[in-house]
């Protein structure tokens, strides 16, 4: 059994747990003692964190529509079709014709990388996120 | 009286990790207790007792039971040759309470395959691990009575090894051990023993406790202030040894293709006696309480309480972990008061 | 946020998680603390136990309000009355913290002429809340001596949310109750990266560590380190703006990375249009939400337990979080694909792992720039700002002064919610979570415990009402707004008021943001998800 430090993916409080895992299996939650914030405790969501992690509705691969409708595609081709469409809509009407809307459930880095991608690659600042809402 | 040398202790633990999965403490960077896979750099001897409890290496919180591929069924009866090394004596009557309960009438295969191919060390407890311990109320410590392979005492630079089991006389094969007089070790035994129980004061209110919810004097007010601060996280069950409900639910990934889990559920949920109607016979997060705490104090099946007090071991997690002190101890004490 | 920068220099927590266990006075308002921040609830609920004080302002009967001392159930949307009028009585009764006023503070006077206008007779009349409470509550919260104010949506979710965070920030300058430990304003943080977002630039007009984009040094610092030219230096559309822009057909092209608009956003049908109308949108995502079921092209991404990363919670500290298993099937870590876009799209960003990323924000982020992998893979997380790698983190901010140097009060008048019930819309409608699911539902109601605890949307309703409509507890009604109607159970409960009801948006069955008004704050652009005036009806 391996045990992953982590963080609660909901709400703000940022409670540490371990992720425990066998293989690429999670198979439980264990709340981290020593963290000042939760302090080997947890909420109902928390608990219950290691669940929707492996559900059948996860995305495994990138999805196209094609005709109306959304179907497999490889990550090449769907790479290539937001590059290339995200560069002709700039191309056409403008950056600011472009808009960007980064994660609150996302980590840090993945943040910045995304604020990066808009405002370097495509040059606008319509870089936004839900946490207004 | 077998005897190993602390010293040895990395090298031994090196030794019977070459042929099992070995879980034994450790201190992480961050400080955190925990049990996981022994590692020489984070292992220690230092511990205290981590949330979860070891039932969670045998019936893991989350675990698949089968799997269907193209239409045929796989049962996931998985076991290693597993060992756990320095569970406390507490932790050790939790997995006797459980075995017990999960052996009897329709055996738990899945349990049972990982609970009886893992060898158990216990490390005698030499005093609390903090204020919450009363293990020496509920009779399940300082030291085990039963159940485990080997069981060792810590006198300093010495262990004392008792060996509880043929399986803990293989563990000794190719070990480096020393004797200690018979007479001589048992009054070193003797004194932990005396030493520990003085820093582990038995808790008196547990019996009256006991006695006042046998005899239903138990006034609703105190069961409706717990019920008004619970926040039904779930937690006291997920730490306790003994705490062994579960929930099965599917997944199917396509027609023909998916797994079947279960999953720890606890009674502390308002969804876990809900009946199909919409009806709840334990309506309120009061009477859920109430109902936890009467199943461990009074009403445990008497064969699975083994040769404890009740169903509750006296770890202490559940008041160690509770966001608002509903532990059995704060329960006990409103009962009693 | 944008409340809380201007009072005091910075829009986050002012206070730490742990400060909860040593206050002596709790003001939570619109924040229902145990279901949507449990492990903070909980402290509060432990702090009654040791003899600390509560003060609760919220409309509803939430869980938290057993253990207050005092609740006050005001009218919804009438908060800077509420806490304008407190202020006109503590500076009345002379209960104000006079030093902190006249060495931290500015613009003292404007705000004793605003809150002059607020007598409790005058709130009592707005608000709902008996004169004699309000003095009660206002010399509680004065008198105290570490009194922390915690809120959350229920403040900013409104028209005048700015308003209201600036009111709560002028009660706590009024009375000295920051820049100390346990004390403070904090708002509290409703998802586990909002804080990060904000922090690493996910805003139109600032980079990351809240560097103005139209300041020039600035600019010139980003294409510097990013090798470009030409950053944009006017600020950008917020999601907002977005949604209008695409609607006028000025916006053509959205990615959205890990969000879910078509449930989260007020007006459902505003913000279908607005998708729709795009020539080009690209979600990024775990689940096929309901937003992603509109895209053009979906890019499956790996969860939080399948990557590396930092995430900074409500008190401004980042963690780190390390990878457990591997994403499913093919799909990917946000980083990478992001890494994979920009590089097609002709600006390679060449990073080995997600600490290589990190070292780039300690170099660009001055609040994060000791905020190390080495550093947080041997501790509990930092709190920023945390400049330097020997820089132990901030517990609390403001200590000796407010980081724009002194606090300014903004003093604020009470202006009423954007849409107010009538004779034929005679409801309030105010939207929440509840305790067992989270956000838009797409990781909780894929968890069999969560979702067996709270399966559907209700309505609650309170008693009188029911009576009146002639409603049954769990009996299916149909509830409408100027822009959408939605059906689902009555939930007859005292909970709510009279007249206002309640529900959530967690359900796509019951999509309550369809009826919710897209009126939005005119500074902070936050809708107002805590007000708009809908009727009700029993479904035949």
């Amino acid at each position: 059994m391996k045990r992953t430090r982590s963080v609660c993916p909901f709400c703000g409080c940022g409670c540490s747990f371990y992720i425990l895992s066998e293989g690429d299996r999670v198979v439980g939650i264990e709340p981290s003692p020593e963290n000042p914030v939760n302090k080997g405790m947890l909420c109902v969501k928390g608990w219950n964190a290691h669940e929707f992690i492996h559900s059948p509705e996860r995305l495994t691969k990138p999805l196209i529509r094609k005709k109306g409708e959304l179907v497999e595609a490889s990550w090449e081709e769907a790479l290539k079709l937001v590059a290339e469409k995200l560069l002709g809509i700039k191309e056409k009407f403008g950056p600011r014709a472009l808009a960007f809307l980064c994660s609150a459930k996302v980590s840090n880095e993945e943040n910045f990388l995304f604020m990066k991608l808009a405002r370097a690659a495509f040059k606008t600042n319509n870089v936004d996120h839900c946490a207004r809402l | 009286m077998k005897t190993l040398a602390k010293k040895d202790i990395n090298k031994i633990l090196g030794i019977w990790a070459q042929k099992h999965a070995l879980l034994a403490p450790a201190k992480m960077d961050n400080g955190d207790c925990i049990f996981g896979a022994f590692n020489e750099k984070t292992f220690t001897l230092d511990y205290k007792k981590p949330p979860l409890s070891p039932k969670s290496f045998f019936f893991p919180q989350a675990e698949v039971i089968f799997r269907v591929e193209n239409n045929k069924y796989n049962e996931v009866v998985a076991a290693k040759k597993g060992l756990i090394f320095g569970l406390r004596s507490c932790d050790m009557m939790g997995i006797r309470q459980s075995s017990s309960f999960m052996f009897r009438d329709n055996e738990d295969i899945y349990y049972k395959a990982k609970q009886s191919s893992a060898a158990m060390v216990v490390m005698a407890c030499p005093h609390a691990q903090n204020e919450t311990c009363f293990c020496t109320t509920t009779l399940s410590g300082p030291v085990a009575k039963k159940g485990f392979d080997l069981q060792l005492y810590d006198t300093g630079d010495v262990f004392l090894v008792e060996v509880g089991s043929p399986r803990g006389e293989e563990l000794l094969v190719g070990i480096p051990l020393a004797e200690m007089e018979e007479s001589k070790a048992k009054q070193k035994i003797d004194e932990f023993i005396k030493k520990a129980r003085q820093s582990i004061p038995e808790v008196k209110l547990v019996a009256s406790a006991m006695e006042k919810l046998k005899d239903k004097k138990v006034a609703e007010k105190v069961w409706d202030d717990f019920g008004a601060k619970c926040i039904t996280c779930g937690g006291c069950a997920f730490v306790c040894p003994t705490c062994t409900c579960f929930n099965v639910y599917d997944h199917q990934y396509s027609p023909g293709n998916g797994l079947r889990l279960r999953a720890w559920d606890a009674c502390l949920y308002g969804g876990f006696t809900r009946e199909a109607s919409g009806h709840n016979p334990r309506a309120s997060q009061a009477l859920r309480l109430k109902r936890r705490h009467e199943h461990k104090l009074l009403d445990y099946n008497s064969t699975d309480i083994q040769d404890g007090l009740c169903g509750c071991v006296g770890c202490g997690r559940c008041s160690d972990y509770c966001p608002v002190h509903i532990g059995t101890l704060e329960v006990v004490k409103a009962i009693a008061g | 946020m944008v409340g809380l920068a201007a009072t005091f220099g910075s829009g986050a927590m002012t206070n730490s998680i742990n400060d909860f266990d040593e206050a002596d006075l709790f003001l939570v308002t619109g924040s229902n603390t145990t279901e949507q921040h449990p492990l903070i609830g909980s402290r509060i609920i432990n702090a009654k136990q040791r003899g600390a004080q509560l003060l609760i302002i919220d409309p509803r009967d939430i869980p938290l309000a057993k253990f207050a001392d005092l609740h006050l159930r005001h009218n919804i949307g009438t908060d800077v009355a509420v806490l304008n009028g407190m202020m006109n009585v503590i500076i009345e009764e002379g209960l104000y913290d006079k030093e902190f006023v006249a060495t931290r503070t500015e613009n003292f006077e404007q705000l004793k002429e605003v809150v002059s206008k607020y007598p409790p007779k005058t709130v009592e009349k707005i608000s709902g809340i008996a004169a004699a409470d309000l003095k009660k509550a206002a010399r509680m919260y004065a008198k105290a001596d570490k009194a922390m104010i915690a809120y959350a949506m229920g403040i900013t979710q409104h028209t005048t949310g700015v308003d209201n965070v600036k009111s709560c920030a002028n009660l706590a300058m009024l009375t000295g109750h920051l820049g100390r430990a346990a004390v403070g304003v904090n708002p509290l943080r409703g998802q586990n990266n909002v804080q990060g977002a904000c922090d690493m630039g996910g805003l139109p007009n600032v980079y990351s560590s809240y560097q103005p984009v139209i300041d020039a040094a600035v600019k010139k610092k980003f294409e510097d380190a990013w090798k470009v030219e030409g950053l944009d230096d006017k600020p950008g559309l917020t999601i907002t703006d977005m949604m209008d822009a695409a609607q006028k057909g000025e916006l053509k092209a959205l990615y959205i990375m890990g969000e879910n608009p078509l449930m989260s956003d007020p007006n459902t049908t505003h913000i279908e249009q607005s998708l729709s109308n795009l020539d080009f949108l690209v979600i990024q995502d775990i689940f096929l939400s309901e937003t992603a079921k509109k895209a053009d092209v979906v890019l499956p991404a790996a969860s939080f337990a399948e990557k590396e990363g930092t995430y900074t919670n409500t008190e401004r500290k980042a963690q780190l979080a390390y990878q457990a298993v591997s994403p499913p099937g093919q799909a990917r870590p946000d980083w990478q694909i992001i890494c994979a876009v920009s590089k097609l799209a002709g600006y390679p960003m060449d990073y080995a792992s997600p600490a290589d990323i990190m070292k780039e924000i300690n170099s660009l982020s001055p609040s994060y720039g000791g905020i190390t992998y080495e550093r947080l893979s041997n501790n509990t997380g930092l709190q920023w700002p945390c400049p330097n790698v020997e820089h132990p983190g901030t517990a609390f901010l403001h200590k000796d002064k407010f980081s724009k140097g002194l606090g300014t009060f903004m003093p604020c008048e009470f202006k009423p919610p954007a849409e107010m019930p009538d004779d034929e819309y005679d409801f309030m409608l105010t939207t929440g979570r509840v305790y067992y699911q989270f956000h838009t539902g797409t990781m909780t109601r894929r968890v069999n415990i969560l979702e067996r605890e709270a399966p559907e949307a209700l309505l609650e309703i309170n008693p009188d009402d029911a009576k009146k409509l002639g409603i049954r507890n769990k009996e299916k009604v149909e509830v409408s707004s100027r822009r959408g109607s939605v059906q689902l159970k009555a939930e007859v409960t005292e909970r709510v008021p009279p007249k206002v009801v309640f529900s959530t948006f967690h359900f796509n069955e019951a999509c309550i943001n369809l009826l919710t008004n897209s009126a939005f704050d005119p500074v902070a652009k936050i809708p107002e998800y805590k007000s708009c005036a809908v009727k009700i009806r029993r479904c035949a």
